[in-house]
Parts: C-alpha cells; structure tokens; sequence
C-alpha cells in the first residue's frame, strides 16, 4: 500500500516552474532519498506534502486521502512531520517546551500537560540524544543540537511518515553515522522517512530507494546504486554530457 | 528523576524554587487587602490604588495576546467600546452595571473579531500599526454619531459601580472609594485567576510556539490562526470588561478619553516592563509604576510626568528583554 502519492504535481511561482509534473509514491516502511543539485525543486516539494503551498495543479494523497488544500496543521494530525532546512527551534522556550508543542499539539488537543506527556517528551529527548539539555533554552543549543530537538519534535507528533531536510548538511563524518544511526531506529519505530540529502552523504547510505530531480523535474527513481548511474543524475551533479551549457 | 528535571522547565509551576518572592508575593497581596485601613485619612491614595488595579488587569489582559508575539497598540479600541458599552446600556436602558459591563465586554470580543479579521494577517511592527490606526474607526464613529453617543459631548452621569444584597448583607461597591477599590481588587484577582489558569494551561505553549516560529508551529499541528485569533478575543474581552468598569468609577467618559493612545500603550508598557513571558509580571508593573508615576513624578512634573512610562520602557528593552519580573524569576 502507498503511504504518499504524488499525482502529476506543478507548481510555479509566478512564471519560475518549481516543479513540474512529478509522479512518484512513498511505500509503508521505505527510507526514500530525495536528491538533485541546488534548486532541484526538493524544498518546495516538501512544503508541497506538508501543505505550506498549494501545488498549481496535480495531487498529493496520504493514505488514499486527498490533502492537497489541507492546512499544515491538519496535514500534521493526519502524520506527515517535517524538520527544516535551518532547523527553527522555539528559542525562547526550553528544549522539554520544545518537544512537547509536538506531542500535545500533533495529535489532537489536551488542555493540561499531565506527567505522561513530559515522560514521553523526555523520552524522545532521550532517543535523539540531547535529554541532558532539558531544560536548556532552544537557542542556547548547537547547531546539531538544533537538529537534533527540530526531530525529537517532529517525532513527538507521532507521524507515520516524516520528512527530514537537510538532516546532515554540515556535519563531519562522526555526526553523519549518528544520524544514520538515528534515522535508522526512527524506522524501526514504524517511521516511513523521505530524506533530502544535497550532498548524499546520508541517503546512499540508508535509502532503499532514491528520487532525483533536477530543475523541478524527476530524472530518476530507483535503488540508490542504480540512481546513481543514471546519466541524467550525473549530469545533473557533474554537468558530464554538456559541458558547455555551465557558461549559462 | 524525570519528573523532578521536567517540572523545573516550567517556569510558570516551579513550586519549590523562589520562596523569596512568593513570600513577597503575599506581602504585597495583604498590603494590598489592608491598603484602605492603612490609608484611611486619604481618598487620593486609595483612587490612585484602585486606577493602578484597573491598569493591571488591562496590562494582563493585554499580555493574553502579547505572549503570542502580537503587540497591538489598538487596545484603547476594546477599552472604549467597553466604556461606551456598558455606560450607554445602563443610561439608556436602565440596565444594572452587572449585566452591562460583561454585556459591553462582548461588544469588545466583537470588535475583537473584525480587528482580528483585518490585521491579524499582519504580523509584528505592521500588526502594531495596523491595530494602532484601527483604534480610529470605534473613536470616529463615537465621536460623531451624535443621536447615540452624544458624541463628542460625551457621557455623564453614568451609574456608579453596582451593589450587591446576598441575604442580610449589602453592600453598595459605588458608595465610597474604599468600597470601589475592593470591587476593582476582585475583579483584579478573578482576572488574575484567568490568566494563570491560560498560562499554566497548553495555551501558553501554542501561543509562545507561535510567537517563536510559526511555520515549525503549524508543522506541529497548531491551527496558529485559530490560536491568534483566540488570544485576540480573550484579551479584547477583558480589555472590554476592564473599560466598562471605568466608565462606571469614574462616571464621566468622552470618546478622546477612552479611545485615547494612554489605554493601548500603557497596558503594553507595563507588560514588556514586567515581563510577557510571566504570568504575574504585567501586573506587578501597573502596581509599581502607576503610583510611582502619580505619587512621585506627577507633582515634580505635572506636565510630562509621563516620560516616566518612556524613560522604564527604553531602559527595560535594552537591559532587561524579558522585564524585571521575567529577571527576578530566572535568577
């Protein structure tokens, strides 16, 4: 069963076309790659899923259901979370308030946090590994710290698919393999992950499947070695079969 | 373990720390209670006391939006249709000041509406201005619809604050000023009570998610204009509410009066002096300034002895971010 479909998705911003006419699906379980060069179109396809734009024309089902015009928030009570490119934590409240907007919030409404709620949120401090800074406030954080809560958040809406941006730009080699080894235990939680990886650090590595796109529009789609041997994906990254198109 | 870290990250339920000024807390509360036996010679000291009591349950109700980053300067737009509200009901229809003043503060929630409509698509310095231009059209209106308002005569004559029989004891709230001032107290704590029971409630946590980042606050699935708007309404109400109870201590109103710049920016004020961030903040600020204003730099300065209200407002921005209540509750 496909948990994400994307129907024929545009989408324009005035006359740019960000993305055009991308056909794919996410399966229950998957960890799927999404890559492609800088304005390859994968940010705005997040925010298409996550319902922060509307696409110009085609659709987006989740779980069979139609949420091209839902809210982001009505997207994330259905369970698609997202982190963010730059991760944007809630700086002036505590990395424990930080996790907890998501779990109160991502389900549904309490109007009370009772003790359960903040185990869960420490629970999931615990998981990302940043439990000690509790009670630090979010913009005292590092920046893999930031990213770090920005997942614990996402995680803590209990999403049945999230999407990570840019989980490991930046990161050494050490920080990488916690990431992977991260991505991997919020998989065996029951997580279907969609991963934007620019440098493909990260999603060679975890993908069972890959999607690359270049100027809004999918080049390939495949098991990551395959992927990577498409002579439009090399293109796209090393400009192999027209060299002289890069003086433009 | 768990339980013992997680508690103190909120701020607003940390029950062990700060015995200090809990017990401080509770001086000024009985200070407070005592103020008309201790003052009993002076009418002036007990007026003051009681606008200062007025000003601080403006300056929470005002925080009840303010904690969601939205500063408004169009607060006097509430204040005023509260007063002219509550005022116009009780002279023209004879109603009991009980029924008019929660009555007008739904007037308010109204207005509330359509300001939140309009410029709730704004956000920070362009809401500011936005509500600051807004407070225009309820003042215009009063000022000029004269067979309603009596415009820009305005209104005398207005009943005082109501009494209250329950069974053989009566008291009549706007006989004297001590009997005011308790009443103003009450509404004061009920109000007080409000705003703990919201801040200490998950409201507080999608409201300051909001004023922190709203695009991650909606990705959590917060309906954030449903929360903006929430926290609009709420603090347009006992703006409102705050406003009808003027109009009847006071018994005179005009609309360049209620409707003035002094009820949207005083409130803010205290607020961001005190503390946005804290529940008792606001409040504690109204308390400490207003008098310290009328007692102290209104007879040096009896033109421009609101330059008080300015001078803490720089200093606290630029010193102390999170307003000294904020500060003293960190530490």
């Amino acid at each position: 069963m496909d948990l994400l479909q994307l129907k024929s998705l545009h989408k324009t911003f005035n006359n740019f076309c960000a993305l055009t006419n991308i056909d794919f699906s996410v399966s229950e379980g998957e960890i799927v790659g999404l890559v492609g060069p800088n304005g390859a179109g994968k940010t705005t396809l997040f925010n298409l899923i996550c319902g922060r734009f509307r696409p110009t024309s085609g659709k987006i089902l989740f779980q069979g259901i139609d949420i091209t015009d839902l809210k982001p928030h009505a997207i994330c009570r259905l369970g698609i979370s997202r982190t963010f490119q730059s991760s944007r934590p809630f700086g002036r409240m505590s990395t424990l308030d930080n996790v907890l907007v998501g779990h109160i919030f991502g389900k549904g409404f309490s109007l009370h946090t009772r003790p359960e709620d903040r185990e869960m949120a420490h629970e999931l401090l615990e998981i990302v590994g940043i439990a000690h800074k509790a009670e630090t406030m979010a913009d005292q954080l590092t920046l893999s710290e930031q990213r770090r809560l920005d997942m614990a958040r996402a995680l803590a809406t209990r999403p049945k698919l999230l999407l990570l941006d840019e989980v490991a730009a930046g990161f050494s080699p050490v920080l990488v393999k916690q990431a992977i080894e991260l991505i991997n235990r919020v998989r065996d939680r029951g997580v279907t992950l969609l991963i934007i990886d620019h440098f493909l650090n990260l999603s060679l590595k975890v993908s069972d499947r890959l999607l690359a796109l270049d100027h809004g529009e999918k080049v390939a789609e495949g098991p990551p070695h395959m992927v990577m041997r498409n002579r439009d994906v090399l293109q796209a990254y090393l400009g192999l079969r027209h060299q002289d198109e890069e003086d433009d | 373990m768990i339980q013992s870290t997680s508690i103190k990250t909120f701020q607003y339920e940390d029950k062990k720390r700060f015995t200090a000024d809990r017990a401080g807390l509770f001086l000024g509360f009985l200070l407070l209670v005592a103020l008309p036996l201790l003052v009993q010679s002076s009418d002036y000291i007990l007026q003051v006391f009681t606008h200062a009591l007025l000003l601080a349950s403006l300056a929470l109700a005002w925080n009840l939006s303010g904690v969601s980053g939205s500063m408004s300067l169009g607060h006097a737009a509430f204040f005023g249709i509260g007063a002219y509200g509550s005022a116009l009901l009780s002279l023209e229809q004879g109603l009991s000041p009980w029924l008019t003043i929660p009555i007008s503060g739904l007037f308010a929630t109204g207005v509330g509406l359509i300001m939140g409509l309009i410029c709730l698509r704004l956000r920070g310095a362009y809401f500011a201005l936005a509500t600051l231009a807004f407070v225009e059209i309820p003042k215009v209106i009063t000022d000029n619809w004269d067979t309603v308002t009596r415009g820009s005569l305005g209104l005398v004559g207005i009943s005082g604050l109501p009494s209250l029989h329950m069974g053989r004891w009566h008291m009549d709230f706007g006989s004297s000023i001590i009997h005011s001032y308790y009443l103003v107290f009450a509404y004061f704590l009920i109000l007080l009570g409000i705003v703990a029971f919201v801040f200490r409630s998950n409201i507080r946590l999608a409201l300051q998610a909001i004023r922190e980042e709203e695009f991650a606050a909606e990705s959590l699935g917060i309906n954030v204009n449903r929360y903006r708007l929430l926290s609009l309404l709420m603090s347009a109400f006992f703006t409102g509410v705050s406003g009808a109870c003027y109009a009847h201590l006071v018994r005179y109103i005009e609309p360049g009066l209620v409707y003035s710049l002094h009820f949207s920016a005083v409130p803010m004020i205290f607020a961001i002096c005190g503390g946005r961030f804290t529940i008792l903040g606001p409040a504690v600020a109204a308390l400490v300034l207003y008098p310290m204003d009328q007692f102290i730099f209104h007879p040096l300065l009896p033109a421009g002895h609101e330059f008080l209200y300015g001078a803490v407002l720089i200093l606290t921005m630029l010193f102390i971010p999170n307003g000294f209540w904020g500060r003293l509750r960190k530490t």
